[in-house]
Order: structure tokens, then sequence, then C-alpha cells
């Protein structure tokens, strides 16, 4: 496996960049079943990607079957999570998801109001395109001294990463945005958001009511990473400690959806 | 005239000469240059690479130019200058200016096409500091002056209103990149009343804005694929305001200036697009309610937008290297 993750690694590192990706797909498939690419476990969290967590998440409150496929090739808009579907590559979570809710007819919304499908657009943003920067840039800058353990990449990797791919990264993030701030700043973003989640979920079991729907396998993505990932940093604190009920919620939905966590991330001893 | 052209074609023809045996100089054996063929050979060199980098270098700060003299807790409010359509063309300005507005707080306007610290627009000076990014400069004023625009919101309330600024923000924002820089950078030149010489400035920025597309993610849809995501936002922001008069009820709150913001661009700077269908027809309470701040908050548009100014292509280079 770290073959692929080496061979991943120099593919990015050296890549010119905005190229979308030629994958690799199958030759032989089941019409109907969908092949889920994610990266392997590790001992943290089933998946160090927060929108495949979603992704797989989704797909098991949606029950559609799936076969994983463990591997660190991207999809066809060089992303992680992808999927193979009747011969097909799909990137893109979002996407993949509004895909099979037309293609296998989920409604994870359908007791929901026009507005509060509304809000759940609006948190689902929020937390992919805000909170989720924060986390590249808390992990890749912050701690990326850590992510060695994250990642459970050996050395050689490791070293690619740091002298080629670092700099890759800060770059991408000084194009996004979130790399134009200092760390306080960011920390006090990611706080900001995470308060917002915190204060709309209040007392209630999941973020739109009683029943979990689309948005909470969203926020449950970008959560995980930062509830069960890197104990040193700040947003373990906050998701932790700060805010006590998103750690509640987290272990809800593991508990509810990923009965078989341990025994992925190999913790059952 | 003939004389005069047959002087300009005698006089290409040498400078050609000299620079063609300059480079086979530089290639035979460059210690045997001479100073003439040096400079031949280094001046277009350094010329080319100062625009490449000016336009495609990354992760540089801005060195911004601070007044000399400024009246303590004065808020100098920068921006690029008014344009036909609109008083400022980066939703971000026009959602800090509307905040200024709503939150009474007095401000000197500077227009100027210079970036921010962080190299973006628009930035604000303050007792002798610069400060970039329009979320973390309506933080920092709110502390300053005591101000809060959300205090009659719940805590529920807050986060949605959250959530709702960061979507319009960070997802429907860079549908607007995409289409104002990717699917439609001619209308710019109407827009920014530009000659073909700021358009070149402005393809060639196009480089960057590729860049920053690619590395949010939006770059990698489709132009379909975008116009479904934006729709999908615009929808969920109609839907959620429903027949109030603002987002959040009543009264206009903080959230207000930010989705203004962004609104006023799909309602205005988007002439003919998809954009401006989904407020007009699609979804026309927005419409209405970018109506609605418009008067309230900006009885001067028609004035400030008479008053507009082309974009100064001298402006934008001096401000990268000067």
């Amino acid at each position: 496996m770290s073959q692929g993750i080496a061979a991943t690694a120099v593919r990015w590192i050296f890549s010119r960049g905005q190229k979308g990706s030629k994958v690799a797909l199958r030759a032989e498939f089941t019409p109907g079943k969908v092949y889920l690419h994610v990266t392997a476990p590790v001992k943290t969290i089933p998946c160090v990607a927060p929108n495949a967590m979603k992704l797989e998440t989704y797909l098991r409150m949606a029950e559609i079957p799936y076969e994983p496929m463990y591997g660190w090739g991207v999809g066809p808009k060089g992303k992680i999570p992808w999927i193979e579907y009747n011969g097909e590559a799909m990137g893109d979570s979002g996407l993949i998801i509004e895909f099979l809710n037309r293609e296998k007819g989920v409604d994870l919304n359908q007791s929901l109001s026009d507005a509060d499908k509304a809000v759940s657009r609006a948190f689902t943003k929020m937390v992919e395109e805000n909170t989720y920067w924060g986390l590249a840039r808390n992990r890749w800058i912050d701690h990326f001294d850590k992510l060695q353990q994250l990642y459970e990449i050996p050395w050689s990797v490791m070293f690619f990463l740091k002298y080629f791919g670092l700099g890759k990264a800060k770059q991408a993030m000084w194009n996004q945005g979130i790399g134009r701030h200092s760390t306080e700043e960011v920390e006090g973003i990611m706080d900001t958001d995470l308060k917002a989640i915190s204060c709309f979920l209040g007392t209630k079991p999941y973020l739109m009511g009683d029943d979990p729907t689309e948005v909470d396998a969203a926020v449950f993505g970008q959560l995980s990473e930062m509830c069960y990932c890197i104990p040193d940093s700040y947003l373990y604190r906050i998701v932790n400690v700060d805010y006590p009920n998103l750690q509640a919620y987290c272990n809800r939905i593991k508990d509810r959806y990923w009965p078989d966590w341990d025994q992925l991330t190999g913790n059952n001893a | 005239m003939s004389e005069f052209l047959g002087n300009t074609q005698g006089a290409l023809a040498a400078l050609y000469e000299i620079l063609q045996t300059s480079v086979l100089q530089l290639f035979a054996d460059p210690t045997q240059l001479s100073p003439n063929q040096s400079v031949v050979v280094a001046a277009p060199a350094m010329f080319v690479g100062a625009v490449l980098w000016t336009f495609w270098s990354g992760q540089r700060r801005t060195k911004v130019k601070l007044r000399a003299e400024f009246t303590p807790g004065k808020v100098y409010y920068h921006a690029p200058p008014p344009l036909k359509v609109i008083p400022c063309h980066t939703p971000f300005g026009m959602k800090l200016e509307t905040y200024l507005r709503m939150a009474d707080i007095p401000y000197e306007t500077m227009y100027s096409w210079r970036m921010g610290p962080k190299g973006k627009i628009p930035w604000i000076e303050y007792n002798g500091e610069a400060m970039g990014d329009s979320g973390l400069i309506i933080e920092f004023l709110n502390r300053e002056k005591g101000v809060d625009l959300n205090q009659s919101l719940s805590e529920a309330d807050k986060a949605v209103s959250r959530a709702f600024t960061k979507m319009g923000e960070e997802n429907t924002y860079w549908g607007g990149v995409r289409n104002r820089w990717i699917d439609n950078l001619d209308q710019m030149q109407e827009l920014m009343e530009v000659s073909w010489i700021g358009m070149l400035l402005l393809r060639s920025l196009r480089v960057k804005r590729r860049r920053n597309l690619w590395a949010h993610g939006m770059g990698r849809h489709s132009k379909d694929e975008i116009e479904g995501i934006v729709e999908k936002d615009v929808k969920a922001i109609s839907t959620f305001l429903g027949t109030k008069p603002y987002l959040m009820g009543d009264e206009p709150t903080e959230a207000d200036a930010a989705v203004f913001g962004q609104l006023s661009e799909v309602c205005c700077a988007f002439p003919g697009s998809y954009m401006e269908r989904l407020v007009t027809v699609e979804y026309p309470n927005l419409q209405a309610y970018f109506n609605r701040m418009k008067d309230r908050y900006w009885p001067d548009w028609g004035e400030l937008t008479k008053t507009s100014v082309p974009l100064s292509v001298i402006e934008v280079l001096s401000s990268q290297y000067l």
C-alpha cells in the first residue's frame, strides 16, 4: 500500500495542477453497485478525508450497499472520495450524493420543510467550504509533524511530502484564501463556525431534529476528523471540551452508523 | 513617410541583428559578451520575468502604502472605484460598506486599485494599521466600536445567520468568480470600461483566478455543474427569506450585509447570465430584497455609479511593485 501512497504523492507533487485525473477503472463491475474509493482506515478514524467520512456515512444512512476500494488514487476531479458506478467514475461527494439520491430514489430530507432544507444547505456548505479549510490548515501547517502518525505513512513518503508537497499545499491554501490568515485568526474563524453548529444543535439529538438527515452526514464528516484525531490540536479541544454537545453528537452518529468502527480501525484488542 | 518607414525598418533590422548576435554570443561564450550585448539580452528577459512574476506569483504579502497622517478612531476604507452598474465590483466591498452604513460607523472612502495586506480588497486603515478580510474587519469593528447588529437574535438564529453568510461567501461567491473570469471575461471590458490594453491585463490575471478556483474546488466542475450548485444556493437563500423583509426577520442584521453583498453582484453585474435569470425570474423575492436593502442603505447608488472610473492599468501594475 505504501507503494500506492508514494506513487500518488509523487504524481501530485510534480503535477502541474489543474488537470482532471485519468482514473483506472475496474474491468468488470456489477451494474447498479457502488464501488467507493477512499483511503484505508487508520488507527484513529476509518478515513482521514472528511468528505469520505461524509459520503460513507451517507451510504450507510441511505442503506445503499457499496464495496469499499481502499487506495490513494484520486478520482476524476483529482479528489478523494470518488465512486465507480456502472463503469463510470464520478468525483465530488456532493454531486455523488445528488446523483445517488436520483438514481436510488433516496431522500433523507423528506421530513424537512423547505425552510429547513434551506438551513440544512447553508450548514452543509459552511462546514464544507469554510470549516473544512481550517481543518486542512490545522493538519498541514500547524500539526504537520503529526501527519505521519495520523496517515500512517512511512518516513520515505513523509520526506517527499515535507520537501515537495508542503509548499504545494501552502500555495493551494493561499489561493483558496485561508492561507492568508494567521493561526490565531484561523482559530477564531473555526471557533465561530463550531460554536454556530453547537448552538444550532443545542439539545437536539441531530442537527435538524429527532431524526438524522443529509446534513448530519456532512457535519459528522468534518467533525469526526476533529473529534477523534490529533488530540494536541485546538480543534480537538474545541469539539471535545469547549462545546461538549458536539462530542456527544459525534459519538451518537458513530454508535448508530459505524458499529464496526473499532473493527475497521483495528482497535478491538 | 516612406523615408520614416524606411528608417524604422532599418532600425528594427539593426535591433534584430544585435539581438541575434547577443543571444548567439550568450550561448557560445557568455564571458565574451560586450556590455551592449548584455543589456540587449538582459533587458527583455527581465521585462518578461517581471510581467510573469506579477501575474503568476503566489503567496506574496502585499506591501501596503499607509497614510502618513490619520485621525485616531477613524476608518479609512479602501475599495476599487465605482463602476457604471454597481458601486463596487467585489461583493466583499459591497458587504463591508453596507455594514459600515448599517452600523452608522463614519468612514472615509479611499478609492484605489491597490490590494490590502492579505492581497485582497477591500481593506481598511485604522489607527495607522492596515487590516484585510471583510469578515475579520467586521469582527474587529464590532469589538472596537461596540456594535452588535445581531443583538436581537437568539443563539440558534445567530448560528443560522453564520451558516448563510459562509455559504454565500465561500460557495456562491466562487460560482460568480467562475462566471465572470472564465466564462464571460469579455463582458468585463464593458463592466470595467477598459481598453484592449486593460483586457490584456485582465486576461493575464485570469491565470491567477483559475488557480484560485482549482484550489478551492469549484474550478474542477463543469459549467453545468457549477450552475446547478449556484442555483441550489440561491434557492436556499430565497426559500429561507420567504416573505420576510430581511433574512432573519423584520429588521436587518449582519447576515443581510453579507447576503446583500453577494446578491448585488448577481443582480447588477452579470447581465444576461443564468445568475441574473435566477434572481429576476425564478426567485424574484431576491430581487425585491436587493431593492429593499439598496433603497435603505444606498440612497446615493445612482450618484456613485455616475462617477464611475475605468480600471486603471497603471495603478494595478504599480500596486504590485511600488
